[in-house]
């Protein structure tokens, strides 16, 4: 469906309240369906290994979605698409979207249960708030990493000389030029210079502004815009929409369906995600990210996250062309063990379940530059070694990860780590000693649990 | 005394099953029968709707069922509390609290948990919506005569908006007059401590517990 028609039906569509939206078509649906299909949790399972039960969770998730629609909040319309519309979408749903260009270009794939192909890398500061002095060195340091296929999320860039930026500025459209200048230099220097570059500039001008073919942001790199949950879009991510379209950016689309929030459990919120990743494909997303919320914790490795992750990839992979991609933020910060651990379960539950990798963050950085690039690599590596791994095989591994850091999920329990500066040293931009030694017995332990890093 | 207890658990079942209609049927049942409102306020609408938190806070209940059972207890207490206001009482409230999403964020969900759970354990609750600019926060503030004002943010970027209510309070003298309360994904205690918030909550919950201590504080 072209989005000029979608931008009509949000100025046309029928007139609702936003709480009717999410408590009767939204939640009331959900519930119903979840019901009706007999999509369910048994309260012990981190991956899910059932086939009828993920096709079931697909039915579920598209008959939601072809009942709810997409709520436009600033015009307080839903955008509704026929049941037919739904099928031709998801007909010509690519399964293959190429990034980057010349010696760098890369594609990712749909991915289908216990695939055996790798899974397509975004991986970076993700967000994070980087300081402008460390900006372009820490982002060279993941341009390093070859197994990163996209430099995710370059890191927000909210202070300058000092000076907290607001988001609505001149000087915030300032810091998105530097956001993408900073960006393409630092790919340059780490010898890639046309790696692809996830950006997310936050708002609507400074996503126009930070891109430019020669310094800045392309037409090659994909572009993210953020669903609210659940099912719902506002006029700037609809204006992001419009430029990118319009631009010939490859979409990155990403939803947050909250556990505990309007889907429910675990098994009601994968039927929302369902809908959530049909919704993303509907406006245009061409690869497309689940990041699970919790109504409990700020992070996605816990049991209902790990669970969910896995029971929503497989019924999009199962049933669609869809090229799934999952978050992974964790509890534990960079430069702590457990920050590995985390993210190690979560991408094996994710990979096994059809779906590429995002990430990997901490869920509340400790000021600026809380990132590694080596976790990053470590990130990949597990990702990689997880492609072809059946579910049996990763489901022990998750759980026996899952208990290393389970008691310390809370935010304020969990390990403080480091910020970059002091995990690598910044004159050889090669990870310190203790750093190293960190991912050495990561790594020594994964392999010891049979998650084969050769 | 045998019906007050029976019309207390009608009021408290119509909690438990979401059920604004029974909630108002059942005050209006304690109105009729002369009972102390206050009492049925606390026993009928009060302690169930915190039980419900608490199983929401537990996962044995989700976002739908605490919206329908807030929607139930407010239908009810507003019938007890037209009665009350006829003979001249009134609910006493914990505090008066504005709420709201800061400018430049349009995320609502957690804004709105945290203003049911308020409401439910015996604060004044105004919930200003989302997407507000300081100016607006701070002339609801005045306008309702609130004790406290609660900033969500669920983006790093629009976090800082939350620096710029408090600001704006220090700049018109405001800043002692008001509880500032910040909370949010990307929010922090170091956050709180940074902007001059006087309080930070993690969740709904430690919301409510930050408050109550608060107000206990105030009181003595």
């Amino acid at each position: 469906m072209n989005f000029k028609e979608i931008a009509k039906r949000c100025e046309t569509g029928p007139l609702t309240e936003s709480k009717d939206f999410l408590m009767k078509a939204v939640a009331a649906n959900a519930m119903k369906l979840t019901k009706e299909y007999d999509v369910s949790w048994d309260g012990k399972t981190f991956v899910n290994t059932d086939d009828e039960m993920a096709d079931r969770c697909f039915q579920a998730g598209k008959e939601l979605f072809t009942r709810t629609g997409i709520y436009s909040m600033n015009s307080s319309r839903v955008i509704e698409f026929s049941a037919e519309e739904v099928d031709e979408a998801l007909r010509f749903t690519p399964t293959e979207v190429a990034m980057g260009a010349g010696k760098d270009r890369v594609s990712a794939h749909h991915r289908q249960v216990e695939d055996p192909r790798k899974p397509f890398v975004f991986c970076g500061p993700f967000n994070a708030n980087v300081h402008e002095d460390m900006f372009v060195r820490l982002n060279e340091a993941f341009g390093r990493e070859k197994i990163v296929d996209c430099l995710f999320f370059p890191g927000y860039l909210n202070e300058i000389d000092g000076q907290l930026v607001r988001p609505t500025s001149a000087l915030a459209t300032r810091m998105a030029i530097l956001y993408g200048e900073w960006s393409r230099e630092a790919v340059r220097r780490a010898g890639r210079p046309d790696m692809p570059i996830a950006g997310h500039a936050v708002m609507a001008p400074g996503e126009i502004a930070c891109t430019n073919e020669e310094w800045g942001l392309r037409s090659t790199d994909p572009r993210a815009i953020v669903l609210i949950s659940e099912l719902q879009v506002d006029d700037v991510s609809m204006t992001r929409l419009a430029y990118y379209q319009a631009y010939g950016c490859p979409i990155y689309m990403a939803f947050t369906p909250l556990i505990g929030g309007y889907g429910g459990n675990p098994a009601g919120t994968a039927v929302v995600a369902v809908a959530s990743f049909i919704a993303s494909i509907m406006l245009g997303g061409e690869i497309v990210h689940i990041g699970p919320q919790h109504m409990n914790y700020k992070q996605q490795t816990n049991q209902h996250s790990l669970f969910l992750a896995s029971l929503a990839n497989q019924a999009v992979a199962r049933n669609s062309n869809i090229i799934a991609t999952t978050s992974h933020t964790t509890s534990g910060r960079p430069g702590s063990a457990q920050y590995a651990y985390e993210f190690s379960a979560l991408a094996l539950a994710a990979v096994t379940s059809g779906s590429n990798v995002s990430g990997p963050r901490p869920a509340e950085p400790l000021g600026f530059n809380n990132v590694s690039p080596l976790m990053g690599r470590l990130f990949a590596e597990v990702a990689h070694a997880a492609a072809g791994m059946t579910r049996e095989e990763a489901a022990p591994i998750v759980e026996a990860l899952y208990e290393k850091y389970k008691d310390k999920m809370d935010l304020e329990n969990a390990p403080k780590g480091q910020p970059f500066e002091e995990l690598y040293d910044l004159a050889t931009l090669e990870p310190t000693p203790e750093h190293q030694a960190v991912y050495d017995q990561v790594k020594e332990e994964l392999i010891g649990l049979g998650v084969p890093l050769h | 005394m045998a019906d007050a207890e029976r019309i207390y658990e009608a009021m408290k079942k119509s909690i438990e099953t979401y059920d604004s209609e029974a909630a108002v049927a059942a005050a209006e049942e304690a109105v009729a029968a002369g009972l102390d409102l206050l009492e049925a306020v606390e026993k009928g609408f009060a302690n169930p709707i915190r039980e419900l938190g608490e199983s929401f806070h537990r996962m044995e209940i989700f976002l739908p069922e605490l919206t329908m059972g807030a929607d139930a207890m407010k239908a009810g207490v507003e019938v007890l509390e037209k009665a009350l206001d006829e003979k001249g009482g009134k609910i006493e409230k914990k505090a008066v609290v504005v709420i709201g999403t800061v400018e430049g964020d349009i995320h609502d969900i957690g804004k709105s948990v945290v203003a049911t759970l308020l409401h439910a354990n015996g604060y004044e609750v105004h919930d200003l919506g989302i997407d507000l600019p300081a100016t607006r926060i701070i002339e609801a503030a005045e306008s309702h005569g609130a004790d406290v004002i609660a900033l969500s943010a669920l983006l790093s970027t629009t976090m800082l908006y939350q620096r710029d209510v408090v600001e704006l309070l220090r700049n018109k003298g405001l800043k002692d007059k008001y509880y500032v309360l910040v909370g949010g994904a990307p929010v922090t205690q170091a956050w709180a401590d940074e902007i001059g918030a006087d309080g930070y909550a993690h969740d709904a919950f430690e919301a409510v517990q930050v408050l109550d201590e608060a107000v206990e504080g105030r009181a003595k």
